[in-house]
Formats: structure tokens, sequence, C-alpha cells
């Protein structure tokens, strides 16, 4: 009878401490407060991406007779249009991305959109694709970096860890122009694949964000494929920027 | 004229979302400089906004309220008292984007012509291309990497196409007629940016050339980010788990035996 008690408490405190290992060292797909990014970079002109962009309303010189002293017009006064040249700004391409605390240092890539309309992500472990149509890190609005959390057949990539990546953990991204950039990770969130926020990961607008997003959440055997995305967003600190440009 | 702005609220009404014309009071408006040979001063509403404007060029774009706007073109320097080159009224409706522009009809005869830019969205990796024959010259095919985009486009028409992003080879030739090439140059289509290219001055006369126009923000996000195949972060119990629940109910039940033998 003694055997038999001591094999039953022992199968059961074997059982019940891997339940509370296992709770405490889950990582919380959630961490800090992701909602405030989206906010912040779906707030400017998210309706119409083009209607009253500062840009699109140059200021009227100071010349000319359109002043107050003009004599009211039945119909409305314009202000001198202006001609400029065009200009190309050379946008920082990222070379590579560091982070220490996943203890990855991998190539980035530039990326584009593949034949479904989704964003293109090397078809290998080892590269992390850099949405070359939005913004580069440090840019306003979202720079996306994206990586495999794994392959079918090449085993963990670049972001297995991704979704344990803690906020105050630092990323580096070293450009095509010899400089690095050095961003704090401040927020960490799961969204599930049919409610990615899309408009506000990938928006050119907004306050600059490094946003890293890769697969997670359960996993469909028969169509090999996640169903959810976890997106770490980092803040540009530094040189570029200072700690808290958003909104806090 | 009437014809003119009846089409372009026609025009503007069916390409604009709804939305977009609910929320917005203002229109754009970009003019464009298409006359060969004539540096002019535009008067809008009788005030002089663009001096000694240059053949081939294109203004940045302006917001304006919406409303009717009478447009007059003076040889450059010109009194504002002189008679006009050129004089038309323009309706310009809440939400649209236009641009007017001066050049020559299909008999080399200046006339101002309105544009409404198509500025819907593109999907992801696209830009948009647009190509407006408004030159003194016969029907024109556009081709794309040698590849007919518009063909048999005539003074006045424009077509409108969205296509990959990326730095196209275009050649403009007489329509039906590849041999006979007017324009052959590189040309590059920005994502989410709808470039307006337009044919500009006389062909017979030698000053055949393009100005363009280009119109960006159009872009929408990618529809998702394939990041995974393998699975092996799925989310869901760990295999340590796993295997110590599976010791612990064994023990278990390896007990209640051992209990149920020692009592049977």
């Amino acid at each position: 009878m003694r055997t038999a008690r001591l094999l039953i408490t022992t199968g059961l405190l074997i059982a019940a401490a891997a339940l509370v290992t296992w709770y405490a060292v889950k990582p919380d797909p959630v961490a800090g407060d992701p909602d405030r990014f989206i906010t912040a970079l779906t707030a400017p002109s998210a309706e119409n991406p083009i209607a009253a962009r500062p840009e699109d309303a140059p200021v009227a010189p100071a010349t000319g007779s359109l002043g107050p002293s003009s004599v009211p017009s039945p119909t409305p006064s314009v202000p001198p249009f202006t001609i400029s040249s065009a200009t190309v700004t050379d946008a920082r391409i990222p070379m590579r991305l560091r982070i220490p605390a996943l203890g990855q240092d991998a190539p980035v890539v530039v990326a584009g959109v593949d034949e479904a309309g989704e964003m293109e992500v090397p078809s290998n472990v080892t590269d992390v694709a850099w949405y070359g149509f939005g913004p580069a890190p440090g840019q306003p609005g979202s720079s996306v970096l994206a990586a495999h959390v794994d392959l079918a057949g090449q085993g963990p990539g670049v972001f297995h860890r991704l979704g344990a990546l803690e906020p105050g953990s630092l990323i580096f991204v070293d450009f095509a122009d010899g400089t690095t950039g050095a961003y704090l990770a401040e927020a960490r969130a799961i969204y599930d694949k049919d409610d990615l926020p899309t408009d506000a990961l990938f928006s050119r607008d907004g306050p600059p964000v490094l946003t890293l997003i890769t697969c997670g959440g359960g996993f469909n055997r028969s169509l090999r494929s996640y169903d959810s995305n976890i997106v770490v967003y980092a803040v540009p600190v530094g040189d570029e920027g200072v700690r808290g440009v958003l909104p806090a | 004229m009437r014809r003119i702005v009846l089409t372009l609220i026609a025009v503007a009404l069916a390409s604009m979302p709804a939305t977009a014309l609910a929320q917005s009071e203002d229109g754009t408006v970009t003019v464009v400089h298409g006359v060969p040979d004539l540096s002019v001063d535009v008067y809008v509403n009788d005030t002089l906004t663009l001096a000694a404007f240059e053949f081939g060029t294109v203004t940045d774009p302006l917001t304006l309220p919406a409303g009717d706007y009478d447009i007059d073109i003076r040889a450059a320097g010109a009194d504002a008292s002189d008679p006009a080159v050129l004089s038309e009224t323009v309706t310009l409706p809440a939400g649209a984007n236009a641009t007017i522009e001066a050049n020559l009809d299909g008999a080399g005869d200046p006339l101002i012509s309105v544009w409404v830019n198509d500025i819907s969205t593109i999907d992801a990796g696209n830009g948009r291309v647009t190509v407006r024959h408004t030159a003194a010259a016969p029907n024109v095919d556009v081709l794309a990497n040698d590849g007919i985009l518009f063909a048999d486009v005539p003074n006045g028409a424009e077509g409108v196409a969205d296509v990959a992003a990326d730095t196209y080879n275009v050649k403009v030739t007489a329509a039906g007629d590849p041999s006979t090439v007017v324009l052959d140059t590189p040309l590059t289509i920005p994502e989410g940016t709808n470039v307006i290219v337009y044919a500009i001055g006389d062909l017979g006369a030698g000053s055949f050339m393009v100005a363009v126009q280009s119109i960006g923000g159009l872009h929408t996000a990618p529809s998702g980010v394939p990041s995974g195949t393998g699975g092996l972060a799925a989310a869901g119990l760990p295999m340590w788990l796993f295997s110590a629940m599976v010791l612990g109910a064994a023990l278990v039940v390896g007990g209640g035996l051992v209990a149920a033998r020692q009592r049977g």
C-alpha cells in the first residue's frame, strides 16, 4: 500500500511541477503596449492617403496680390503655383540585423510583394527581408523586417525566438553607408493572420517604428502554415531619435 | 467649354470613391505646359499665379477649394489687360485630382485640356502608368519593354494601366508601325505612384517631347507576411511538458494497479 501511495504521489507531483514550470516559462505572446503603435501608425491620413498631405499643399509666398488688402473675389482666389525639380532621397538600405538578446546577426535582403499579394520573405531561414517599398529603418512610418520562424526541412529561422524578445531589448541595423541604427524593443503582439493590421504595419507615415514580423501561434500541419503573426515594435534610440517618440 | 466642364464633373464623379467626395471640400490641381515655343503667364481668376511658364514644365500640385476657376493664358510679360491667348472656365469638383494642360490638338492648334487623374489605391508592389497624347502628331502606339501597352492612341486620349513597379523601356511609335519610333526612353514606375506621361509639342516641327507628372501615396499594404512552414514554434504544449505529464500519469496508473493487486 505504501508503494502504491508513493507512486501516485510522485506521479501527481511530477505532473504538477511540470505544469507550474511550463506556466512560469511559457512566453506571453503580448508584451508592452502594442496598441499604441497601431494607433500612432494609423492616425495620419488613414482614409485617403493623398488627401491633405502637408507636402501636397505648398504654403503661398507672401508676395503677390492675394494679401488681406485684395478685393474679395466672388470666385475662390488661388495662391501661385510652384515648380520644383524632382529630388531623390537616398534611402538608407539596411544590410544586417543584429539582436544580441536572441544571439542573432543576419544579413538583410530587399523584398517586395509575392504573387499572392503578400510580402516576400526569403525562402531560407538565414536571411531577413526588408520591405523595400516602405520606409528604411529610422524613416517616418513602419519599417518592416520579416524573417521565418522556421521552414520545413530547414529548421529554425532567424526569428525563431522573436516571440520571446522582451521589451527593453536592443536591436541594431547596419546600413549600406556604414552607419548603424539602434532601436529599443517596446512592445510585442500576436495577431491572427486574418486580422493582421497591415495598414498600420506597413504605414509610410507617422513616427519611425522598426517592425519585426514572423509567424507564430497554432500550426496547421496539412497547410504547413501558422495561424498568427508575431510582431515586435521598436523605436529608434541614440543618434536617430530619443526614446519615447511615441505618445506614452 | 461647357462640354469640358461637364465631362470633368462626370469623370470625377465616376472615378472618385464616395467617401473621398464626402470628406474633402478641396481639390488638387496641377498645371502642365505643352505648347511649344511659347513662354506664358497663367492667370487664375484674374490673378497671375504662374509667370514665365515654359514649354515642358509641370507644376507642383496645389490644393484648392472646389469650385469654378477662370483660366487665362497670356504670352509671358503681356499686360494683364491684354486679350488672353487661351481662356477656359474649369470646374474643380471636391476631392478631385485634376491636371490643367495647355497643349496642341492634332492639327497643331493650342487649347486647354482638363484631365482627371486616377488616384484610386494601387495593389502592393504595383505602380500606375498614364499616357496622354497631347501633341500635334498622328495616332501612336505605346510599348513597354517592346510589348504593346496602349494601342492606337489619338490626340486628346489617354491610357491608364497598373503595372509591376519597375523601370521599363518605353517606346512611342506611329500607330501600327513599330519601325517609326518617335520616343525611346527608360521610365521608372515607382510603387504606389501614378506616373503620368504627357506627349507634347509638334512632331512635324521637331518639338515633340514628354512631360512627366507623378502622384505618390496611392500604395496599399501587402496582405500578409508568410514566414514559417516548419511548425517548430507552434503554440501548444512543448514536448518536455508532454513527457512529464505522460510520466506522471504512468506513475499514478502504476500506483493504482499496485494498490489494486495488493487489495485483491
